[in-house]
């Protein structure tokens, strides 16, 4: 496990350095996204002095919100950048040199590009967080948790979308769209969900295990919580692993969407 | 010599009219012809809808004392943001196409043509763009029938039409700066998120600028952004014939300054590719 882990830091880090390696570039790209991120709490904090809340949900209840979709969407880019367009190197046969290699085929995928972008997010979630949130210093090790589980989920589905690759030519947009629209429900507040849209917001665009649940268990600590975002956590990763291998049974056969 | 010119003067025009209006057709071919992507935008515009009408049917609902909810149309602002999300997202990606050929060094042979690339790029976007907004506007129209909402007055749709086709020339005018930045930088998404999230922001994208505080409400009425959005999405929820007049007005002014910026870019960028030999 160890030494799969240093495999992949060492992956990773070599995409980081591709993505530093032209610096005016990786500034201008990295600047865009925090004028972007910026812009976009500043829409929120006019919303919340205009309005105050919105179904029980704060600005400090939406800056966690926000600031939990930035990180995980900014960690994703910098460590496992390769997610943004997986189904693209599945419909491009990229699998085919990844297959005689000895170590685990998604992280190849995964850590085979760093998002310069990503940092932007990264960053601007850290001071979103630390800023607006309102999180006790005593919560830092579910803050944490609630990172990692949502990193996961989003991943997962990401890994999830990019497997229908396996089976239809044309999956490369469409999944980076489910991808996006998986986002997109994830930068509103969970309060406004109801009914079927809620429904999809927990299940086929699983915003809801990204970051509400998250939320919901950072503002009311308690066992329920916490293992309902494990358990998503769980059951995601294992959705995305089982889809993944299916599909690589199916590519391995010499059937091909492309 | 003189007679030879003014004699070729309208012919040369009415080449130049049919050359954009080729662009125009190509520009609107190629997206019908990308059906799937066109359905897949048509798909986005809902589910979009679908969250940012639960937003504000959530904030009217509660009518919060003390807060902007009271200067809120009964209605909410489905209607207005329907409007907003048909203009932005009928957008095309011109700043890409720029940025591909001023990186690519397809500009090149573009150059040796008698038609001026800028106009006939400008003019293709065009073209993509009005499919798009006839494709978005049956996808809003049906959306509006099947919520059972409370369509706007049928006068805000003459409205409408012509401020949104002028909106969306307003957007391309933008990012097509964006894209010109490409002379001078190796990519252009920063500018055009700064330019896209100037848009949503200054712009009204999620809510009517008036509902901001005044400063802002003022900067972001005389910006090309609210010209590009507010002035025409606030006619779903306040239509009205000097509202329709002051947006057009705005529309003409930003047109005018925006292409003449695009010019100037333009031009500033070709000298120094024609100097440097490269970008």
């Amino acid at each position: 496990m160890i030494a799969f882990l240093r495999l992949y830091a060492l992956q990773a880090g070599a995409a980081v350095r591709m993505s530093f390696a032209d610096r005016a570039n990786f500034a201008l790209q990295v600047a865009g996204m925090a004028v972007n991120n910026v812009v976009f709490l500043t829409l929120w904090v006019l919303f919340f002095a205009g309005f105050k809340s919105v179904g029980g949900w704060g600005f400090a209840d939406m800056a966690l919100l926000l600031g939990l979709t930035m990180t995980i969407v900014g960690v994703c880019g910098v460590a496992f950048g390769g997610y943004r367009d997986m189904a693209a190197s599945i419909l491009r046969g990229e699998l085919d040199a990844l297959l005689t290699q000895p170590k685990g085929l998604i992280s190849r995928l995964l850590a085979r590009e760093s998002l310069a972008t990503a940092w932007g997010d990264l960053a601007g979630g850290i001071l979103v967080l630390s800023l607006f949130a309102q999180v006790e210093l005593s919560r830092l090790p579910l803050l944490i948790l609630a990172l990692c589980a949502g990193l996961t989920v989003y991943l997962s589905a990401a890994i999830s979308f990019a497997c229908l690759a396996f089976w239809a030519s044309g999956a490369r947009s469409f999944a980076r769209d489910l991808t996006d629209f998986t986002l997109l429900f994830s930068s509103y507040p969970g309060s406004i969900y109801q009914g079927a849209v809620k429904v999809i917001a927990y299940s086929i665009l699983p915003a809801g295990f990204v970051v509400m649940a998250p939320v919901e268990m950072l503002r009311e600590p308690g066992l329920r919580s916490v293992a309902i975002v494990l358990a998503a956590a769980g059951a995601y990763a294992a959705l995305a692993a089982g889809l993944f291998h299916l599909g690589l049974k199916r590519y391995r056969s010499g059937a091909s969407a492309a | 010599m003189t007679s030879t010119l003014l004699l070729s003067a309208p012919v040369e025009a009415r080449r130049a009219a049919s050359a954009l209006l080729s662009a125009f057709r190509l520009g609107a071919g190629q997206t019908l012809a990308g059906w799937p992507v066109l359905v897949g935008r048509c798909i986005f515009y809902v589910i979009l809808l679908i969250v940012l009408s639960a937003l504000w049917d959530k904030v009217v609902t509660e009518r919060l004392p003390g807060t902007l909810a009271g200067e809120l149309p009964p209605g909410g602002l489905a209607l207005y943001i329907g409007v907003t999300e048909w203009i932005t997202l009928a957008l095309p990606a011109v700043h890409l196409k720029l940025e591909d050929d001023i990186r690519s060094g397809g500009l090149e042979p573009h150059l040796l043509r008698p038609k001026s690339y800028l106009a006939q790029t400008f003019s293709q976007s065009f073209g993509a763009a009005v499919v798009r907004l006839g494709a978005l506007g049956l996808t809003a129209l049906t959306l509006l029938v099947v919520s059972g909402r409370e369509p706007p007055p049928l006068e805000a749709f003459a409205y409408i039409v012509p401020l949104g086709v002028l909106g969306v020339i307003v957007g391309i005018l933008l990012y097509a700066l964006a894209g010109l930045m490409a002379f001078w930088a190796r990519r252009t998404l920063p500018f055009q998120l700064v330019i896209q999230k100037l848009m949503f922001l200054l712009g009204g994208l999620y809510a009517p600028v008036t509902l901001y505080p005044p400063v802002l409400e003022a900067v972001a009425k005389a910006s090309p952004f609210a010209a590009h959005l507010y002035w025409p999405s606030v006619q779903a929820i306040a239509t009205s014939r000097d509202g329709f007049l002051m947006g057009l007005a705005w529309q003409g002014l930003w047109i005018t300054l925006l292409s003449l910026a695009c010019l100037g870019l333009w031009r500033a960028g070709l000298a120094k590719v024609l100097r440097e030999g490269g970008v």
